[in-house]
C-alpha cells in the first residue's frame, strides 16, 4: 500500500496519543444535522409509486420504486397448474426460512422450502458481529428494547420490538440446543460484547463468523428434517385463490430451465433484503440473491410496505483492496477499540455512535477532502485496527477476528499491524413488508419474516438484532401458520391480473423482480425447446389417466422477457 | 511506470480479458459467463463458487473460491462445484466411537495432506482429522470454527474421508451438550413494559432514552 504510505505514517504517529483521548461525540443536534446533509436516506433520492397498495402514500428509493411499478416476467397467457402440492411453502433459504422450516418439522404439515440459490446462501451466513440477547447481569429485555427504540429513532413497531427483546434469551437457548457454539468466557458463561447503541454488553458471537455458525447449524438441521428443499428454484410470482388469498407460487427451476407451480395452504415469505439493487450506486455487503424479490411479489398481492425509505449503510465496508470492496468489516472490531480516523490521522468521531450517524460522518469526511484515495479511484477513511491489540493485548485481533485476518491476509494486509480503508456499504433493508405480531401480512395465507419485513427496526437497526430477528420471527411465523393455516384454495393469477390492469396505465418498461444483480448478467434461462418437448412427452405418458385437453395446456416457458 | 489494467485468464480453456484487481467471479460476470460458476454470498463464506486453478508461473495448481481470489495474468480457471453430502445427525456428549460410527471412513485417512492444501480457509484439516482419530473433539471443534462447508476437503480426498461433515458434526454435538443457563426471572418487568410502551411516539422515545441510560424507570 505504497500509495497510502504518507497517510499511514500519520495514522501510526497519532495512534498512541489517540488511545487515551476522549472520542469526539456529536450531540443529538449535530447528529441530526450530519444525517440530513450526508446520509444517503436524506438526499431526496426517492419518490412515491403510482400503483399498488402504497400508491401515493409514501416514498421509496428511486431504484426500488421502479421495481415496484414493474411488470411480471410471466406471460399474460400463462395458466398456473400446480405440480407440487404442499401445506406450507417457505420462500427463502436463509436463516429466517430455515428457522421456520425447523419449527414446522414434526407438526404433521408438509413443508417445501424454495431458494433461488442453495440452502444457506444468504445474508445470514455473512453476518459477522453477533446476535443480541439480554443475558447480562445488568441487562433486561426492557433495556434491550430501549436501546433498539432509541437506535431506530423511535420508529420501531413497539409490539414487534417487545417480542424480539423478550424472545432473546429463549432464542439463544434454541440455537444452543441445535448446536451453535457461541463464544464463552473462562467461567463458562457467554461472552457478551457491546455494539453500537447498546447501553450494556449484550452481543453474543462466534468469533467474527456468527452468521456462518448459525446458518451452518440451521442448514444441517433442515437437511435432517422432513422438509423438501427446492434449491435453485426462483420464486417468480405468488398465486392466489381468485379472491385474494395467497395459495402458492410459480417457481422457476434453474436446473431444469422451466416453471413449476406450487399449491400451498400457507406461504412464508423469507426472501431477505435488497442490497444488490445498489441504491445510488453504493457497493453492498449483501449476498448475490438480495434483490428485493419478496417486496415485489408481496406488493403485487396487495401487501403494504413500510419504512422502505430507510436503508442501512454500514459505516465500515471495505474500500481497499478492490476485490473486497463493499464487504463488511464487523462493528465488533470498533467495540474492541478500533477508531475511525481520517487521512491526517485525526480521530473525527466516536466509532461507537449509531451506524447511520457514523456513516454520515464518514461520507462528510471524504466529501470534504479528508479521505484517502485508492489506486482504483475510491475514497475512504481508516479503521485503525492495530488499536485492538494495543488496547487488549497482542494477539487479540487475530484470535477474536479470524475472518477479518484471513480475508485481508490474502492481500498481504495484516489488520493487526496496519489500518483498513473503509467506506459505507449498503447493508440492510430497514423497512419491508408490513406484518402483525404473528408475522401475518395484509393478505390471508401469506406470512413474512426476517429482513423482508419492515417495522421492527425502525429506521436504523442495531448490530446483532438481525440474527435475533430471523431466529425469533422465523420461528414465530411458523407457529402462527400452525395455528391459523387456511384450507387449500384454488390457484390463479388473479391478483397479478389486477395489478397489471393498474400497472398498464403507467409507462414502465421495467420487468421485476430482477432476481440477480444487474452486474452478474445472470437470468432465468429456459431450457432449449427440444428438451422441453421431451419432458412434456414423458409427462404425457405418465399422465395417461387424466383427461386434460391438450389444447388447454400452457406453453412450457412463457416469458415476456 | 505503467501497469496494464487488464489481464488474460482462461475459463475451461476459453480466454477472457479481466480487470486487474477484480475477483475471478466478477471477471466471469463481466464476460457474460456467470452460469459457469455458482455464486452465493460473493463474500467468501458460503462456499458456492469453488474452482480449481492453474498458474502460468509454475506455482502448484490448487483450489479456490472464485469470489475471493483476484485474477492473475495467465491463470486458468476450472469450475469445480461440490455436491452436498447427506447430513448426519449429531449426538449429545459425543465420544470417538460415536464419531467413528457416524463416519466410517474416518480411519481411512492416509495423511496425504490434500485436504489441508485444498482448504480456502487455511484450516489445518489433516491435522484435525488426526485429532478426530485421537478423540480430541474440543480441539477439532476449534479447528473448524471458520469452516464454510465448501466441501473441497472431501472433494479432493481419495479415501472418501469427509472432514467438513465431521467437523460440523463434532461442533454441533458439543454445542448440544453444553448446559444452557436460563436467564434469571426479572422483577418489575410488567411495570417497566408499561412505562416503555407509552402510546405517544415522542414520550416512548424519551422514556427509552431515559431507560437505556439509567437501566430502569426511576429518575
Amino acid at each position: 500500500m505504497e500509495w497510502a504510505a504518507e497517510s499511514l505514517q500519520k495514522v501510526a504517529a497519532s495512534r498512541r496519543a489517540r488511545l487515551g483521548q476522549p472520542a469526539p461525540q456529536p450531540d443529538s443536534v449535530q447528529s441530526a444535522a450530519l444525517l440530513k446533509k450526508y446520509h444517503p436516506d436524506y438526499l431526496g433520492r426517492e419518490r412515491e409509486v403510482e400503483v399498488g397498495a402504497n400508491a401515493g402514500e409514501q416514498k421509496f428509493p428511486l431504484e426500488l420504486a421502479q421495481l415496484l411499478e414493474g411488470d411480471s416476467p410471466i406471460d399474460a397467457d400463462y395458466v398456473p397448474h400446480p405440480e407440487i402440492e404442499t401445506d406450507v411453502l417457505i420462500i427463502g433459504g436463509g436463516g429466517a426460512g430455515a428457522a421456520a422450516a425447523l419449527t414446522l418439522d414434526g407438526s404433521g404439515l408438509s413443508v417445501h422450502l424454495a431458494t433461488k440459490l442453495r440452502l444457506g446462501d444468504s445474508n445470514t451466513v455473512m453476518a459477522e458481529g453477533g446476535i443480541q440477547s439480554a443475558l447480562g447481569d445488568d441487562d433486561s429485555p426492557r433495556r434491550h428494547f430501549a436501546d433498539a427504540m432509541v437506535g431506530g429513532h423511535g420508529d420501531n413497531d413497539p409490539d414487534l420490538l417487545r417480542i424480539l427483546c423478550e424472545q432473546g434469551p429463549e432464542s439463544i437457548r434454541w440455537l444452543s440446543q441445535l448446536g451453535c457454539l457461541f463464544d464463552q468466557n473462562e467461567d463458562g458463561r457467554f461472552r457478551l460484547r457491546g455494539g453500537g447503541g447498546t447501553s450494556v454488553p449484550r452481543v453474543l458471537a462466534c468469533r467474527d463468523y456468527t452468521g456462518l455458525e448459525i446458518m451452518r447449524v440451521l442448514k444441517d438441521a433442515v437437511r435432517l428434517s422432513a422438509a423438501q428443499i427446492l434449491e435453485e428454484h426462483v420464486a417468480m410470482e405468488l398465486v392466489d385463490d381468485g379472491k385474494g388469498q395467497t395459495t402458492g407460487a410459480v417457481l422457476f427451476d434453474r436446473n431444469a430451465g422451466r416453471m413449476v407451480c406450487v399449491s400451498a395452504r400457507a406461504v412464508i415469505l423469507a426472501t431477505g433484503g435488497s442490497g444488490q439493487i445498489r441504491l445510488q450506486g453504493f457497493p453492498t455487503s449483501n449476498h448475490v440473491g438480495a434483490t428485493g424479490d419478496g417486496l415485489v411479489l408481496a406488493y403485487r398481492q396487495g401487501c403494504r410496505l413500510v419504512h422502505l425509505d430507510s436503508y442501512q449503510y454500514h459505516p465500515s465496508g471495505v474500500c481497499y483492496p478492490q476485490a473486497l470492496v463493499g464487504q463488511l468489516v464487523t462493528e465488533a472490531i470498533r467495540s474492541m477499540g478500533a477508531q475511525v480516523v481520517n487521512a491526517a490521522g485525526a480521530h473525527f468521531i466516536d466509532a461507537m455512535v449509531y451506524r447511520d450517524v457514523l456513516t454520515a460522518a464518514v461520507i462528510k469526511e471524504t466529501a470534504q477532502g479528508r479521505g484517502v484515495k485508492t489506486p482504483h479511484g475510491k475514497v475512504g477513511v481508516w479503521l485503525d485496527t492495530p488499536m485492538v491489540d494495543l488496547k487488549n493485548g497482542a494477539g487479540t485481533l487475530s484470535r477474536r477476528f479470524p475472518g477479518l485476518t484471513h480475508r485481508f491476509g490474502r492481500y498481504d494486509i495484516d489488520p493487526a499491524r496496519q489500518p483498513i480503508l473503509i467506506y459505507p456499504t449498503l447493508h440492510y433493508q430497514n423497512g419491508g413488508v408490513r406484518v402483525d405480531s404473528e408475522c401475518r401480512t395484509d393478505v390471508v395465507g401469506l406470512w413474512a419474516c426476517g429482513e423482508v419485513t419492515g417495522g421492527l427496526h425502525g429506521k436504523n437497526r442495531l448490530m446483532g438484532n438481525s440474527l435475533l430477528d430471523i431466529t425469533v420471527f422465523g420461528r414465530r411465523s411458523a407457529q402462527s401458520v400452525l395455528r391459523n393455516i387456511p384450507k387449500r384454495g384454488a390457484v390463479t393469477l388473479n391478483r397479478l391480473r389486477q395489478f397489471r390492469s393498474q400497472q398498464k396505465k403507467i409507462k414502465s418498461a421495467t420487468v421485476s423482480p430482477i432476481f440477480f444483480p444487474a452486474a452478474s448478467g445472470m437470468k432465468l434461462n429456459p431450457a432449449p425447446v427440444q428438451e422441453q418437448r421431451a419432458s412434456e412427452t414423458a409427462a404425457d405418458v405418465a399422465d395417461t389417466d387424466t383427461d386434460t385437453d391438450a389444447d388447454d395446456r400452457e406453453p412450457p416457458n412463457p416469458f415476456n422477457f | 511506470m505503467t501497469t496494464k489494467t487488464t489481464v488474460e485468464i482462461k475459463i475451461s480453456g476459453e480466454a477472457i480479458q479481466a480487470q486487474r484487481g477484480e475477483t475471478i467471479l466478477h471477471a466471469l460476470w463481466a464476460a457474460g459467463m456467470a452460469e459457469r460458476v455458482k455464486a452465493g454470498c460473493d463474500g467468501g463464506v458460503c462456499g458456492a463458487c469453488t474452482v480449481t486453478l492453474r498458474y502460468s508461473d509454475g506455482r502448484a495448481a490448487g483450489t479456490e473460491l472464485a469470489c475471493m481470489k483476484s485474477v492473475e495474468d495467465g491463470m486458468e480457471v476450472f469450475p469445480c462445484a461440490v455436491e452436498e453430502d447427506a447430513a448426519v445427525a449429531p449426538v449429545v456428549n459425543p465420544q470417538l466411537p460415536a464419531l467413528q460410527a457416524a463416519f466410517p471412513t474416518l480411519d481411512r485417512c492416509t495423511k496425504c495432506g490434500s485436504c489441508t492444501a485444498a482448504c480456502p480457509m487455511s484450516i489445518p484439516v489433516m491435522d484435525s482429522v488426526l485429532r478426530m482419530q485421537a478423540g480430541e473433539l474440543a480441539a477439532v471443534a476449534e479447528d473448524f470454527t471458520t469452516c464454510i462447508h465448501c466441501g473441497l476437503c472431501r472433494f479432493v480426498c481419495e479415501d472418501k474421508v469427509k472432514p467438513h461433515n465431521m467437523g460440523l458434526w463434532v461442533r454441533r454435538s458439543l454445542g448440544m451438550s453444553r448446559n444452557f443457563v436460563a436467564a434469571k426471572t426479572q422483577d418489575a418487568a410488567e411495570q417497566e413494559w408499561q412505562y416503555l410502551l407509552a402510546d405517544d411516539r415522542e414520550l416512548r422515545l424519551q422514556r427509552a432514552r431515559h431507560f437505556r441510560q439509567s437501566g430502569g424507570i426511576a429518575p
